[in-house]
């Protein structure tokens, strides 16, 4: 496996240095080749920044690319929006020869040079692609059999497709494969892919964005869903912090969010309080404790047999 | 160079189609925002109602619309467009214009939480690329002022 650098991302960084704990602790867990490197900037953000001037989106994402690119590492991110700036203007250059070589202008006067060679891969489809689920299960030191999990695949891990190819944009596969991996079952149900509406929160409509958040945990609520399980920093903001607001009004979900690290750290042996998942706004204990109780019932093999007196097959 | 435009011919094309509405998170759980009306508008060269409108900041750039796109173009293109000469008219929301401000002096949305880094023992964060990202930005702005020049 080649050499890659982590893009953490603003978000994860300014307001959830606990995710990159349970990244950390998971990429350490797997013996990963990653590095942390110097001089990356915010990916840039698409709905801020793309919204002023597109010109220095994709100057400034082009020069986070050329980083590693020039270092011949890959990129691997545990933001869904990060990957997703990046691979969009990465992939707005390779298909415009004219405004690479205008951009690449402009990067040689700082000593850059974007080519475009590292691939730049999201966290989940990272491990379920180059990591493997095969590695996962012999990696695990308890599977999540009997956990009812909601996931949230957030849209940028999958979608602009043309510039992802991370999974299909409309019928992804990938995470659920990795929870199924991990022996919860991935439940299937109307809003699993409807966007989290996180984005109303940064255009001060804030009643909105609770609106959309109220959409999902209605339902998850009413199928009674042990956690959602998601993988983007702003999912996150909107489903742990938002619903914490809502509970604060009285309405009440009591969903746990977890992120996907934290799900896979627990699997691996880690501790809840080790993986930082004490720092979330929504009490997880209520999933950690079916999961113990869960665990502690005996296994379906024993007592099978018990009480049987007759003779077996061969006397 | 580099500005994102309102391609007229494509737009023609996606104001008879509608493929995508039904599957926009958007125009099905916010009752007032149909993106049709402002393709519409544009068409008739009425895009003017629009720019001090919060329809065209509730896209939130799913990509929905552009993977069911039969021309690969989705409205979420014709809202971006909106928005970038909203912008420039200076009639974005003012969370868009605080964050913008923060990009450019200091090429993030936020600095990482020391103290919480500390508490859980990360290691220090590494070096920013704001220098060379101003240098960059400054380049970049020279550029067009040639451009527009010349």
């Amino acid at each position: 496996m080649k050499d890659f650098a982590v893009f953490w991302g603003c978000t994860i960084q300014t307001r959830f240095p606990f995710i990159e704990k349970s990244t950390r602790m998971v990429l350490e867990s797997f013996k990963l080749p990653y590095r942390d490197i110097d001089g990356f900037t915010c990916c840039p953000e698409k709905s801020l920044v793309n919204n002023v001037d597109h010109g220095a989106f994709v100057v400034t994402a082009a020069r986070n690319v050329a980083l590693v690119d020039e270092l011949g590492y890959d990129l691997v991110s545990p933001c869904t929006g990060c990957v997703s700036n990046l691979a969009t203007v990465k992939g707005e250059l390779k298909a415009n020869p004219r405004e690479k070589a205008e951009v690449n202008g402009l990067l040689k006067e700082i000593g850059r040079e974007f080519t475009g060679t590292a691939s730049l891969k999201h966290l989940v489809p990272f491990f379920h692609d180059a990591v493997g689920i095969h590695t996962i299960k012999q990696k695990m030191k308890r599977d999540f059999k009997g956990m009812r999990i909601a996931l949230h695949y957030g849209c940028h891990m999958i979608r602009p497709s043309h510039a992802l190819k991370a999974d299909d944009p409309l019928n992804p596969v990938k995470f659920d494969n990795l929870i199924r991996g991990l022996g919860a079952e991935s439940l299937q149900f109307m809003t699993k892919l409807m966007c989290c509406g996180q984005g109303l929160d940064r255009i001060d409509e804030h009643d909105k964005a609770l609106d959309f958040a109220r959409v999902k945990l209605k339902e998850l609520k009413a199928m009674k869903a042990d956690a959602l399980v998601l993988c983007c920093p702003s999912c996150f903001l909107q489903f742990d912090n938002n619903q914490f607001l809502m509970e604060k009004e009285g309405e009440k979900f009591g969903i746990p969010v977890i992120y996907f690290t934290e799900l896979l750290g627990l699997a691996l042996g880690f501790d809840a309080e080790e993986l930082g998942m004490n720092n979330h706004r929504i009490d997880c204990t209520p999933f950690l404790k079916k999961w113990e109780e869960l665990s502690a019932r005996p296994a379906v093999s024993a007592g099978i047999e018990e009480g049987l007196t007759g003779p077996n097959a061969l006397g | 160079m580099l500005e994102a435009k309102l391609d007229l011919k494509l737009l023609e094309m996606c104001s008879k189609c509608g493929a995508c509405y039904a599957i926009c998170p958007s125009c099905v759980n916010i009752p007032s925002y149909d993106p049709r009306a402002v393709i519409k508008d544009i068409l008739d060269g009425e895009h003017e109602k629009w720019i001090n409108h919060s329809s065209i900041w509730q896209c939130l750039e799913c990509h929905f619309c552009l993977e069911m796109c039969y021309q690969h173009y989705g409205f979420e293109s014709a809202m971006t467009a909106m928005r970038n000469i909203a912008t420039r008219k200076g009639a974005h929301p003012p969370q868009v214009k605080r964050g913008w401000e923060m990009f450019v002096k200091t090429s993030r949305l936020g600095e990482p939480a020391l103290p919480a880094r500390k508490k859980l023992g990360l290691p220090e964060p590494k070096a920013s690329g704001a220098e060379e990202f101003r240098k960059l930005y400054a380049l970049l702005n020279e550029k067009r002022q040639q451009h527009k020049a010349e």
